[in-house]
């Protein structure tokens, strides 16, 4: 664990700062381009109900009479201290939707990249091992395939034989109907999950299995392997007894690198399952308008994925020797 | 292989913990006890339950209670109201209120709620139409006195619509919050998702069976789907859906006023705006032959048939078989595609570089029909009216916006179907009179005919409703003039329709009035007497 | 193509046993695919698309391979039409985002450590954010509607491309023949056109190539989500957000055939490019 060094942290807090404020820049260029009136995007349908003076204080609060890049200062002030405003279309804190809704997501996105882990990972070990034979063709043909299937077709398409047709799964959100999320139990939500969860977890099996593969045909082929296949291992005993463990690390590596496709995929996945979760909170933000909640959700997502892309660097650290012991020269 | 063993063990047994999560899962979820109805009947209102601000104001605010009610028949009874009079000149109501009404709090309701409901209401201006309005005050702990200032025929629905809020407890959180003396009062609210009402312990009157009632707020695919899947009671769906059957629930198909219609902008581009920035105007719908010709071009048996499933009615006005509705006058031949032609062609509206589309004096008959997105009829109409009209030489391109905001910016310039339908001739005053056109959802089309105005403004000071009657239906035709498609032609009526429901086999719903136009909820208007039975 | 004397088998003839052979009968078959749906298309009426109440909700027939939807409206002519407006704005996207990629890829490669530095950290920047992000919030920025798409979708996929094509100059300029061609004084115009480009052009074919399938699945998810295209003008988004509402009353034939055709699609653009590389792959030609 040498390679997580205070510099390397000082290093990446640098990075992940320059990187926020880079994407604050971005995202605010981008919502002050579009034709919304900044007034209305962040008053929306209470504009009709709340006093002029209450309007007015708002509009101070934020400078929405002043023009973008000063508006932007007094918006990355109360970012710096917490304060991300009022999602006007569900009338909290954006802090507050972003937790709440979060959480719901968290659910699925951590089922889905369990799911697309393990099976990923399966299927890559087993193609590896028997190259060219015809499960190995099977599994890539499968994987290829999944790899142009739109993710949010392939939801329809569960929803139509699970949901519809068999009528084992639910049709839609995150708990039964009437019964509010603090109330559910579990079993009610891993119902409710396996849909959305098998669906968004389509998008990362492929590419693990591919990845995998390669990884276990290279660790098939290397020296060690060799040895072993000469003290009459068995293929199946070689594979799991010396590539996976050689295999996993970098297959887990890249499951943390790709949590940027992961909260992309939800957005969809939680569209088509009506699951209501930060995916969704995202797509009502774009086609209402909710300008703070959109901001904020940018910035949670850029953070996701850095954490991601963080825990993927200091597992390749901990997994490449060179790299640790290039570190520990280097002090 | 001896590591591959355990292994594979590890993986049965894994698979195997699936399966049976999954076949407990099967099992069935947990059955309800039926003190608990589920409804997804939609109308959750963006603006909140504030009365004041126009929650309910189609009466039947289930939070809280009016002054007046319709029965079943539509017959005005008294609510918290036991004894009402009207002044000999029209212009003073005077209420005397029951005695045990309290709100959900358990505060009792006195003649100042009252009082400060129809004042408050009033200022906030806009939505709920109490211009005529002079002032409310309570004249005795129980009795209180409304002052006109001039005489109003169609008052009366005010004391029909206006849930009383309690002067205490009213404020800005309000209407997420709110607090009524009508038979449920709100235990959680989550926006865009459910709700969940209990019974009001203080109501006065007859206790509802239910003990709890949800509501979600699910859209239409995704309630009808969880109708299916018997997660809910009462279910509202399109009426294109009325036709598929729903293990367990029976179609409740109930009659309504609630009408829909395409809004016709009637004044040509000149490139104004309102002070919000709306442009105004659209040059094509302007033409008078061009909205004739529309109406004319329309088949609307078809769209009842096609689209509605035989569930509603053809529309030719805006208040078809209510008292007001100047019905003989109003119906004419449509689905008459060379009618429109002809029509079209007078007017000077001609092919002339044939692709199709007609046009006159460089401008082609072309224009944006706008639907709100998350409403499958609505979507259907429009486009099916697009390709009647195409034939006759009219080009219109559909839209769907997301939310009625971009809709009120458009609404001015864009052809917008709407819905419409109250027990209320109020409301041909707001289609159609150009003393509000433009403010709120009056008028959108500044329609604008000063004979049309003075008879509904004649109707509305009328000595009674009796007299009121033939001046709104001179409104809509006279003989020579009017607002129907014989006269101006300010909107394409197309259908009015049946509400349909889906309801509990086990569920008694009674007898449902005719409904008005679907905000809120109207099926709720005689929820006390709804009644489970196994 | 084939010069042999001896009289080859029909499979020896036709090149179907090596590599390349395959990979460009393969090439040609996706390319006539492609031809014929355009052509469709094309020759399509608009009939078609009009609403038609005495046949509506029709199940996949021999009348309607694809059935009807809820007005009437043949679901094959919608599809194929629709498949070639999504196709058509994935590729304008793809394209504009190529153009993108080459361009700021080869300036940071070759314009010196400062413009690498800014060109990279754009690149971390579009890939901070989830593609999906990203695209709701460019056209939110742009308002809707389908420029909106094609921008959303073009500033968003440009970063691994432009990753591709920096590293190759940046390794080109470090080849001994380039090398050997500067100091013999050839002028860096010269050096770029003579050495780099024929070495770029593939990786960039093959690349753009491969953009495709990722740009049209894109494009399509975010109509789905309701950015973007009118319902009157069907895209295959469009056509599988309107199925959602009809999935749930046993109308799969609306999501599944639509969804389908658009699969095949898309991977039959990751065949072509996959194909292309194998044949200008110079590894793979002796196989």
């Amino acid at each position: 664990m040498h390679a997580i060094s205070l510099r390397f942290c000082m290093g990446k807090a640098g990075r992940l700062a320059l990187i926020l404020s880079l994407v604050s820049v971005l995202a605010f260029t981008l919502v002050s381009l579009s034709p919304v009136d900044p007034v209305s995007a962040y008053i929306g349908i209470d504009r009709m109900q709340i006093s002029a003076e209450q309007e007015q204080r708002i509009i101070d609060r934020w400078g929405l009479d002043r023009p973008a890049p000063e508006r932007f200062f007094i918006w990355a002030g109360s970012v710096l201290r917490g304060d991300l405003g009022q999602s006007m279309i569900f009338n909290e804190p954006v802090t507050t939707v972003i937790g709440k809704r979060f959480v719901t997501s968290l659910w699925l996105m951590a089922s889905a990249w369990l799911l697309s882990g393990v099976l990923g990972f399966v299927l890559g070990v087993v193609a590896g091992t028997r190259r060219n034979s015809l499960t190995d063709r099977i599994i890539r043909i499968y994987s290829y395939t999944l790899a142009s299937t739109p993710s949010f077709w392939m939801g329809l398409v569960l929803l139509a034989v699970f949901s519809v047709a068999l009528g084992w799964t639910p049709i839609c959100c995150a708990t039964p109907p009437g019964v509010s999320p603090d109330d559910a139990t579990l079993w009610q939500r891993l119902h409710h999950l396996i849909l959305p969860a098998a669906t968004l977890s389509v998008i990362g099996v492929a590419q693990i299995a591919l990845h995998t593969r390669e990884k276990t045909i290279d660790a098939m082929n290397s020296e060690y392997a060799l040895f072993a296949f000469a003290q009459g291992e068995s293929r199946t005993g070689v594979a799991w007894r010396h590539a996976v463990r050689n295999v996993a690390l970098p297959a887990v590596t890249l499951q943390f690198a790709s949590l940027g496709e992961l909260f992309g995929g939800s957005v969809l996945a939680e569209q088509v399952f009506s699951y209501p979760g930060l995916g969704k909170a995202t797509v009502e933000a774009g086609i209402r308008g909710d300008v703070p909640l959109l901001l904020g959700i940018t910035l949670f997502s850029a953070v996701f994925v850095f954490s991601g892309n963080f825990i993927a660097d200091i597992l390749y650290g901990v997994l490449d020797p060179r790299i640790r012991i290039g570190a520990e020269e280097a002090k | 292989m001896r590591v591959f063993n355990p292994l594979s063990c590890k993986g049965l047994s894994f698979i195997f913990a699936v399966c049976l999560l999954f076949l407990c899962l099967m099992g069935g979820s947990p059955a309800m006890a039926k003190d608990t109805l589920t409804l997804a009947v939609k109308g959750e209102p963006d603006e909140g339950y504030d009365p004041t601000l126009g929650w309910g104001r189609y009466g039947s605010p289930l939070f809280q209670s009016t002054l007046l009610r319709r029965d079943e028949n539509l017959n005005i009874v008294n609510d918290l109201a036991t004894a009402r009079s009207l002044s000999k000149d029209g212009l003073v109501w005077d209420v005397t209120i029951r005695e045990d009404a309290k709100f959900s709090d358990g505060t009792g309701l006195t003649a100042e709620d009252v009082a400060y409901t129809f004042n408050t209401a009033a200022k906030s201006g806009g939505k709920v139409d109490l211009v005529n309005l002079d002032k409310a005050e309570a004249t005795g702990k129980y009795t209180v006195r409304l002052t006109l200032k001039k005489r109003d025929t169609t008052f009366i629905n005010r004391l029909i619509s206006l849930g009383i809020v309690p002067k205490a407890a009213h404020g800005p959180g309000y209407a997420r919050k709110p607090v009524g003396s009508g038979p449920y009062m709100m235990v959680e609210w989550n926006e865009g998702q459910q709700m969940i009402a209990q019974a009001n312990p203080h109501y006065y009157g007859d206790k509802p069976y239910f003990k709890k009632l949800v509501f979600l707020f699910t859209d239409e695919d995704t309630s009808f789907a969880a109708a299916k899947a018997g997660k809910v009671d009462v279910v509202v769906v399109p009426q294109a859906l009325a036709v598929q059957t729903v293990p367990g629930m029976v179609l409740h198909p109930v009659k309504s006023v609630d009408n829909r219609g395409l809004m016709l902008p009637c004044v040509p581009d000149e490139g104004k705006v309102t002070d919000k920035g709306a442009p105004i105007g659209n040059t094509v719908t302007a033409d008078l032959a061009v909205r004739k010709a529309i109406n004319v071009a329309i088949d609307r048996d078809m769209l009842v048939k096609g689209v509605l499933e035989g569930f509603g009615t053809p529309a030719y006005g805006p208040c078809d078989g209510l008292p007001w509705d100047n019905a003989e006058a109003n119906k004419f031949k449509d689905a008459d595609p060379d009618a429109a032609r002809k029509l079209l062609a007078d007017a000077g509206w001609k092919d002339t570089d044939g692709d199709g589309i007609v046009e006159k004096d460089g401008v082609k008959a072309e224009f944006t029909v706008i639907y709100p997105a998350d409403r499958q009829i609505r979507q259907y109409l429009a486009l099916a009216v697009a390709d009647m009209l195409k034939p006759v030489g009219i080009h219109a391109v559909v839209e769907g916006k997301r939310s009625w905001d971009e809709i009120k910016h458009l609404m001015h310039s864009c052809v917008i179907v709407f819905g419409w339908g109250a027990h209320d001739p109020i409301e041909i005053y707001q289609l159609y009179s150009s003393h509000h056109a433009g403010q709120g959802w009056n008028d959108p089309g500044y329609y604008k005919n000063a004979k049309v105005d003075e008879y509904m403004d004649a109707a509305i000071s009328a000595e009674s409703y009796e007299a009121s009657l033939p001046l709104w239906k001179k409104s809509q035709w006279d003989g020579t003039t009017g607002s129907n498609t014989r006269g101006d032609a300010p909107w394409a009526w197309m259908v009015n329709l049946d509400h349909t429901y889906f309801v509990s086999e086990h569920l008694d719903v009674g007898v449902s009035q005719v409904e008005p136009h679907g905000h809120g909820w109207p099926i709720t208007a005689n929820i006390q007497k709804w009644t489970w039975k196994d | 193509m084939s010069t042999e004397a001896l009289r080859p088998t029909l499979a020896q003839r036709l090149r179907l046993m090596d590599g390349r052979g395959r990979a460009a009968w393969v090439l040609v078959l996706c390319l006539a695919y492609f031809a014929a749906l355009v052509a469709t298309a094309a020759m399509m009426s608009e009939s078609g698309l009009t609403t038609d109440f005495l046949h509506k909700k029709l199940a996949p027939c021999l009348e309607f391979p694809f059935g009807t939807d809820w007005l009437g409206r043949d679901m094959l002519v919608r599809t194929v039409k629709g498949l070639t407006r999504s196709l058509g704005i994935g590729l304008l996207a793809a394209s504009v985002s190529s153009v993108v990629s080459a361009v700021l890829g080869t300036l940071s490669a070759t314009l010196g450590r400062k413009t690498d530095a800014v060109v990279t950290t754009l690149i971390d920047l579009v890939m901070a954010t989830p593609h999906l992000v990203l695209l709701i919030l460019v056209s939110f920025a742009c308002g809707g509607g389908a420029t909106g798409v094609i921008i959303a979708v073009a500033v968003s996929h440009w970063t691994r491309l432009a990753r591709i094509i920096r590293a190759e100059i940046l390794q080109l300029k470090q080849a001994e023949f380039v090398m050997v061609s500067r100091k013999l004084g050839r002028s860096p115009w010269w050096i770029a056109r003579k050495h780099m480009l024929p070495h770029i052009m593939p990786q960039f074919t093959i690349g753009l190539i491969l953009l495709f399938p990722h740009a049209i699945l894109h494009a399509a998810g975010l109509t789905f989500l309701g950015f973007g295209l009118s319902p009157h003008n069907p895209s295959i988004g469009i056509l599988l957000s309107e199925s959602m509402r009809h999935i749930s009353t046993g109308y799969w034939w609306l999501a599944i055939l639509p969804g389908l055709s658009l699969l095949v699609t898309v991977k039959l653009f990751d065949v072509l490019g996959n194909s292309l590389r194998v044949i200008t792959d110079p590894k793979t030609s002796q196989e």
